[in-house]
């Protein structure tokens, strides 16, 4: 007993620690005050003031392509990414080493070099820049990702299960999605959420590869906010709602699969 | 069953969004397809133009012109980035908008290209820039390239000391010395610019030069000798051990915070800072101390790789319109190049109580007026403020210094730290290899 | 190829001699690759109790709570990171490098806990339970079948926290004010600032830390999954 009170406070304790700055931004969105951490009164105006950009610089377009954006590219990647993964493990050791090195650059590099090299690549190619680069280079980058999570769950299966449902009459495709899969899906998901979670918070990979027709991501508009005039304070009610958005939605996905059980 | 479900929708959604995204790539195909000339691509800081006027302009352009034209607006937060864009990328942005030192670097490495003033039957706005402004242009030109044909300035202002007025006297900051002074121990701040930097300490280090007459404010920040350099990086070392750090964006929030009594601004970002400041019952204010400063402008260049010229020129024409510029100053915060008397007209403020002379900049007969002296200073002010260059071909040394005068964290504990880790790693490594090694060999005693 | 090239374009390893002969650039990469340690050191200390237990409770509230983990990685980092410097302010705590240490653990624990949790998860309870029947006491089993079962998530998660930490700089500009300078830092003033060729070698000096450790770690990592299995 002692024992599950001791663990629940130190996860909870972790938690109080991760969401203390959230809960800063949260309550501050309920001031005016163009700095985060004055206080000028209570005040809905920030939130009124957020559906209201401008045409040309708007935040809620810059969220809405980071959105896109990021599940287009966590998608691919979690495609890209498992199938990495699966030709991984089939490899002999030492072709083995070498790929997961090749494959671990991109994690380990600075994110300004990848951003650079990407930029210089795609000028080179003569790509237009835009949507396009923008989801290639997340794709890119978000790929090791994946493949780091799922390589884990395939050295831990067991090989055997794959040869099994072949030789017990499954065609390789049936085998592939009625073995390996289920048994790679939590690592594909959590890939997926890695590699969405990475996309919505990238800067400087996205900043080099939006080009030039006015493209904006959540987070090129932030930075370029914070430059000219501090912060954009509309920003506090709207990481709020996110916040509590997504929230709402895990708690509803856990009362579903409570009724699931029963 | 409900398995299923969850199968089926998850494979719909994967279609949709492949569906999406090939429909995206396709778009953006179309759209470079669009004529070339019927696009105006504008790449400018954010908050920096009343984005209004992008959608008025178009309407302005076919009065003027009979043609149509689409603006493309795009951001960028650091000019190093806009740099790199354009130098290496290749970028076709029409219009940019850097910092007169940027200009001057582009000019040099020839990134830019001259402006079409040719403008049929609309009238020719460009010469309500002021003089002043047009004049301290004109000593970037360099060889056979004239900088007025390439620029139009667009915001300008002054650098100096935005202080707390309850914390601070205001006679303290007359002197650049309050940033070196102790008492002023970690509550200063200084901008993380190797070129404000610069400028500032080599004012301060030639104070007694300068008050001397024996070298002006524009020689002592722009020489860039060795000897300058070596002064230089003496006084930023003595300035790191005052500075409580050195900021990008948020010095001037932590001023309005009161936890910084003094830092280094620029006068848009104080007009900005002593608003918010006010809103919260934090009195700031903004002063040009006495040894000399600078006068910073910003304007609008066409680049290399430019796709249409000819609406970038009218562009700039148009900005220099009374109304619009009035506009635009509303929205930055900064003071328009432009001096018309339209514009002198919004600005004076009967509740001032000083006055400020400002013949310099919008002609003779102007100087009792009473304006906001950060936005518009006094021409006392402006006369100990001179242009700071961009280093050019010094740049590497300068950064060089940058780098050696801010210095490192690295301090014995950690350095001992990491030492003692490595080294316990190639030990616990060499362990593994000797075992490895020893089991291998028992292993092949065994078989046999 | 830029590092290669001073800037009269030859080919040349001056670049890389500067970085020897500049001491502040030696150190603060030095001082990076210490902080880098210190935050992994961190993470993995707090991070694998945390993915522990999470693998041990039921799999619904499990899942739950992990989301919950990452969740604050989806408000934008500089917002998070400004929070942060306000929080710090709230309590009045000065900026510094302890603010530096906790950004960086903030920012980088999911990170640590999510590949941990993932391979905690797929371990064969009954792995645990044959050490358990076979007279080892709790401490053994964790020490010789749970950790070395859990090496290849500590591996990954060892892997998105230490190299990232080097080479983020943003955290460090805001935690301290721009005290304290990370490598990271370095590298970007000087691609920003046109000093491309420096720039470049720099980075390709990461990489080659890169490549060492990878190879040392995979080499030791392979070997501890095989001996893993030996109980």
């Amino acid at each position: 007993m002692m024992k599950k009170i001791l663990s629940r406070s130190y996860l909870g304790l972790l938690l109080v620690m991760l969401y203390a700055p959230i809960l800063i931004i949260i309550i501050f969105s309920f001031t005016e005050a163009k700095v985060l951490g004055n206080w000028t009164g209570f005040s809905f105006k920030l939130y009124t003031s957020l559906f209201q950009g401008g045409v040309h610089h708007s935040l809620v377009n810059a969220l809405w392509n980071t959105l896109i954006i990021g599940l287009i590219a966590a998608t691919f990647s979690t495609i890209l990414g498992t199938m990495a993964a699966i030709g991984i493990h089939n490899l002999k050791p030492g072709a083995r080493k070498a790929v997961q090195l090749a494959n671990n650059i991109p994690i380990l590099n600075p994110d300004i070099i990848t951003a650079i090299s990407l930029f210089l690549l795609f000028v080179t190619l003569g790509i237009s820049q835009g949507y396009t680069t923008v989801i290639l280079a997340h794709i890119s980058f978000c790929t090791p990702y994946v493949v780091l999570s799922v390589l884990p769950r395939l050295r831990q299966m067991n090989d055997n299960l794959y040869e099994a449902a072949l030789d017990l009459g499954a065609t390789p495709f049936q085998a592939l999605r009625k073995v390996l899969f289920p048994e790679l899906k939590p690592g594909m998901l959590s890939g997926f959420i890695l590699a969405f979670t990475l996309s919505i918070d990238d800067f400087v990979v996205t900043l080099f590869t939006i080009g030039n027709e006015g493209l904006e991501t959540l987070s090129t508009y932030i930075y370029a906010d914070a430059r000219k005039g501090g912060l954009t304070p509309e920003l506090r009610p709207l990481s709020a709602i996110i916040f509590i958005t997504v929230l709402v939605l895990l708690f509803v996905i856990n009362q579903r699969a409570a009724k699931k059980k029963l | 069953m409900q398995r299923f479900n969850l199968h089926t929708i998850l494979r719909t959604a994967l279609f949709v969004l492949v569906l999406a995204s090939t429909g995206l790539f396709f778009n953006s195909c179309k759209e470079s397809k669009e004529s070339r000339s019927k696009i105006l691509k504008i790449y400018n800081w954010a908050d920096y133009i009343d984005e209004d006027l992008l959608t008025e302009f178009p309407v302005w352009y076919k009065e003027q012109t009979g043609e149509d034209i689409k603006i493309v607006y795009q951001i960028f937060d650091m000019t190093e980035v806009m740099y790199t864009k354009i130098a290496l990328g290749e970028e076709d942005f029409d219009l940019v908008c850097p910092t007169q030192a940027i200009i001057e670097r582009m000019m040099y490495n020839h990134l830019l290209i001259p402006f079409d003033r040719n403008f049929g039957s609309t009238p020719n706005y460009l010469s309500n820039i002021s003089p002043f402004i047009r004049e301290r242009l004109d000593a970037f030109s360099k060889e056979s390239m004239k900088a007025e044909d390439y620029v139009v300035p667009y915001m300008w202002g002054t650098s100096g000391v935005l202080y707390n007025t309850k914390l601070v006297s205001a006679e303290e900051v007359s002197s650049w010395n309050c940033l070196w002074n102790p008492k002023n121990k970690g509550k200063v701040l200084m901008k993380d610019s190797y070129w404000d930097a610069y400028n500032v300490a080599s004012i301060f280090a030639y104070a007694n030069d300068i008050a001397s007459g024996k070298r002006s404010v524009y020689s002592v920040a722009n020489d860039h000798t060795p000897e300058d350099i070596a002064l230089v990086e003496e006084y930023l070392k003595r300035l790191k051990t005052n500075v409580a750090g050195w900021e990008a964006d948020f010095g001037k929030e932590m001023m309005t915070k009161g936890e910084i009594w003094l830092s280094y601004a620029w006068s848009g970002d104080a007009v900005w800072a002593i608003e918010e400041a006010a809103s919260v019952d934090v009195s700031l204010d903004y002063i040009v101390p006495d040894e000399g400063s600078n006068i910073w402008f910003d304007g609008w260049v066409i680049p290399k790789y430019a796709g249409n010229v000819k609406a970038a020129s009218y562009f700039l024409n148009y900005l220099c319109q009374s109304e619009v510029a009035l506009r635009n100053m509303d929205i930055s915060g900064y003071s328009s190049a432009v001096a018309t008397p339209e514009i002198l007209d919004e600005q004076l403020d009967s509740t001032l109580t000083e006055t400020v002379n400002l013949s310099y900049f919008f002609g003779p007969g102007n100087d009792s007026l009473q304006v906001n002296p950060i936005q518009y200073p006094d021409s006392s002010i402006v006369a100990r403020c001179a242009i700071f260059n961009d280093f050019l071909d010094k740049n590497d040394t300068v950064l060089e210094m940058w780098s050696r005068a801010k210095g490192d964290s690295l301090n014995q504990g950690m350095a001992i730290m990491i030492f003692a880790f490595f080294f316990l790693l190639a030990v616990y490594l060499i362990y593994k290899r000797v075992l490895r090694y020893q089991s291998k060999k028992r292993r092949l005693g065994k078989k046999k | 190829m830029y590092a290669f090239t001073n800037n009269e374009g030859d080919f040349s390893f001056t670049n890389f001699r500067k970085f020897w002969m500049q001491p502040e650039a030696m150190n603060t990469f030095i001082y990076s690759v210490g902080i880098a340690l210190i935050t992994t050191f961190l993470c993995l200390v707090l991070g694998y109790p945390a993915a522990y237990i999470l693998s041990r409770m039921e799999s619904r509230s499990s899942k739950i709570l992990v989301l919950l983990f990452i969740l604050p990685m989806w408000i934008n980092f500089l917002i998070r990171t400004l929070a942060t410097v306000a929080l710090f302010d709230f309590l009045s705590i000065p900026l510094g490098q302890g603010a530096l240490l906790f950004g960086m653990v903030y920012n980088f624990l999911p990170f640590m806990i999510y590949p941990i949790y993932n391979i905690l998860q797929k371990t064969d309870k009954s792995l645990i339970e044959a050490a358990q029947d076979l007279g080892a006491n709790p401490r053994q089993v964790f020490i010789k079948t749970i950790l070395p079962l859990s090496a290849p998530g500590i591996y990954s998660g060892i892997m998105m926290v230490f190299m990232p930490v080097i080479s983020t700089f943003a955290i460090a500009e805001l935690l301290t004010i721009n005290n304290i300078k990370l490598f990271g830092s370095t590298l970007q003033e000087n691609i920003y600032n046109g000093m491309w060729n420096y720039g470049a070698a720099l980075s390709l000096v990461m990489l080659l830390l890169i490549g060492i450790t990878s190879l040392l770690n995979t080499g030791g990592n392979a070997k501890a999954t095989e001996e893993g299995g030996l109980i």
